[in-house]
């Protein structure tokens, strides 16, 4: 009944508290992450619900890795719901925009807008037929213009508009694209993010489930174009 | 009873259209109440399954519970397979915060489920009446897991003599979730809310919106209904909106939209209590309870009605 969902940056975090709820509601899942061993136990916890999982670790930037995933969720029916949650936080600690490598910020920005919007690109046939479903996972510091948050910032901000933008360009093939704020989580990015600082009244990524159930529930048609913040008090369907 | 704050006067409910002034207006909720309640067998005996929040047909948040009038929590597992009728759920994750509800997986749509096997949601301190009763007169939209009561006592003969006096009512739609009454928190600030799926139409925020501007005032009938107009104020007036509403109006919140507020009788510690005070002020709404429970009046959604004006008039 329900359709196939890709999920990247299944590893930890949200990634995987997500292709759980999503396995749990039938979808088929393929996962990906870098780190494998951590690729693997989700994939083991997934398929103890009965679902088809696949999980493939690889680097979304690379296009063959990017090609087998693609490959596998049409093998198991096609794709209906790319979820773009991957991201690279950049230099650690965050430098100053007028300070930091440029060549470290071009590698984020691969992860963080180029690697989804290829994702998307190659998976247009498959979400053309399946009527599908993007999100893609950004951040408030897209919006922010806090200190030492542009490299992440600028690269969200740029998949913003990017999503904005495809939503407005794919929505005559009944392919829609939102973009997801999740809020301020207890995982290992926001760590990364704040090394050494407890971080411990942060929620943790499941505080997002409600959002999710509800998102998915959405004719994806009717939301296409919106941003939504994952722990806000209103999940809009516009006019 | 009616609470200003000078003070509370007793009324029957047939007086309301005196109460209120020509050219005010009355927000109802249009929607109405499911057979929500169901009877569910699994892995530690028979107990009973409380919708609470749709998301899909096949995706509810729920309650499960030994019985209308015992609660939980009870022994259960991620993943555990409740069987109703010939149809299975699967619990798949407890609501954050809330842990006695859980997003449940059907595997037949909940709406067959109900129309087969529902109930009415009813806790210990009242029977289980018939679906009808659960109804109000305004009730055209099904969605509520608890029926939304403030406008219950809205008669044909009252609705009509609100009209005659120039007493305008519309609609918004709020899904209201289970209250399950016997077990909040202790305190309100501890209190997560979870959302609910409504929608303020374009027609009912212009009506708020031009009778603010005559200098009318706006009355909500039912919490849920300050829950969906405040969700959808903005500075310049409210405007249509739908969708999920996460909104918590507590003590310290400002209310923008409503002047007043008719509603039932809440217990304490309860989220609709903190809205109530966020209304009128806590001293006001505590001078208020002291006179109800002075003169026995009726707590719940079956029980007597309560009009409290706002602390500031505008």
């Amino acid at each position: 009944m329900k359709g196939v969902a890709l999920v990247t940056g299944a590893g930890r975090g949200l990634g995987p508290i997500l292709a759980t709820f999503l396995a749990g509601q039938g979808h088929k899942i393929v996962i990906t992450a870098r780190t494998f061993t951590e690729l693997h136990d989700v994939a083991q916890s997934l398929e103890s619900t009965g679902v088809t999982v696949v999980a493939i670790p690889g680097d979304i930037t690379d296009p063959v890795h990017r090609t087998r995933l693609l490959q596998q969720t049409r093998a198991i029916g096609g794709l209906s719901l790319l979820v773009n949650n991957a991201s690279d936080l950049g230099e650690i600690p965050r430098p100053e925009l007028a300070l930091a490598s440029l060549q470290r910020f071009r590698l984020t920005l691969e992860t963080n807008l180029v690697a989804p919007i290829a994702l998307i690109q190659e998976s247009l046939p498959q979400l053309e037929q399946s009527r599908g479903l993007v999100v893609n996972i950004s951040s408030d510091a897209s919006q922010g213009g806090y200190e030492h948050w542009g490299i992440y910032g600028s690269s969200k901000a740029a998949l913003d508009l990017a999503s904005k933008t495809l939503a407005a360009e794919l929505k005559p093939r009944h392919i829609s694209v939102v973009s997801v704020d999740p809020g301020d989580m207890r995982t290992r990015m926001h760590q990364d993010a704040f090394p050494g600082e407890d971080i411990s009244d942060r929620p943790l990524p499941e505080v997002t489930l409600p959002f999710w159930a509800w998102l998915v529930s959405q004719n994806p048609e009717r939301i296409t174009g919106m941003r939504y913040h994952a722990q806000g008090t209103l999940w809009e369907i516009p006019a | 009873m009616m609470s200003t704050p000078e003070d509370d006067t007793h009324h029957a409910f047939t007086d309301l259209p005196w109460l209120l002034e020509p050219g005010d207006l009355l927000v109802v909720n249009e929607s109405a109440t499911l057979p929500a309640s169901l009877s569910a067998t699994c892995r530690i005996g028979k107990i009973r399954l409380n919708l609470s929040t749709r998301f899909a047909d096949d995706l509810w948040l729920a309650e499960p519970r030994w019985s209308p009038s015992r609660p939980g929590p009870l022994p259960l597992d991620l993943n555990e397979i409740l069987q109703i009728g010939d149809a299975k759920a699967i619990l798949l994750q407890q609501y954050p915060g809330i842990p006695r509800l859980w997003f449940t997986h059907f595997d037949t749509p909940a709406s067959v489920l109900m129309a087969k096997h529902g109930e009415p949601i009813h806790y210990s301190y009242a029977p289980a009446y018939p679906m009808s009763d659960y109804q109000t007169l305004f009730s055209h939209f099904p969605g509520s897991a608890e029926m939304p009561s403030a406008a219950r006592p809205i008669t044909p003969h009252v609705r009509d003599t609100l009209r005659e006096r120039g007493i305008g009512i519309v609609g918004v739609i709020l899904h209201t979730g289970v209250s399950s009454l016997e077990i909040e928190d202790d305190t309100v600030e501890q209190q997560a809310l979870y959302p609910e799926i409504f929608r303020v139409p374009e027609a009912t925020a212009n009506a708020v919106n031009a009778t603010h501007a005559r200098g009318g005032r706006v009355i909500a009938v039912g919490t849920t209904v300050v829950r969906a107009l405040e969700t959808a104020w903005t500075p310049n007036g409210v405007r249509a909106c739908s969708g999920a509403t996460g909104l918590y109006i507590h003590p310290g919140t400002t209310v923008n939209v409503i002047d007043g507020l008719l509603t039932g009788l809440h217990d304490p510690v309860t989220s609709h209590l903190a809205m109530l005070s966020a209304i009128a002020g806590l001293g006001r709404v505590k001078r208020a309870y002291a006179e109800a429970i002075r003169n026995k009046y009726l707590w719940h959604e079956f029980g007597d009605s309560h009009l409290l004006w706002r602390q500031i008039a505008n």
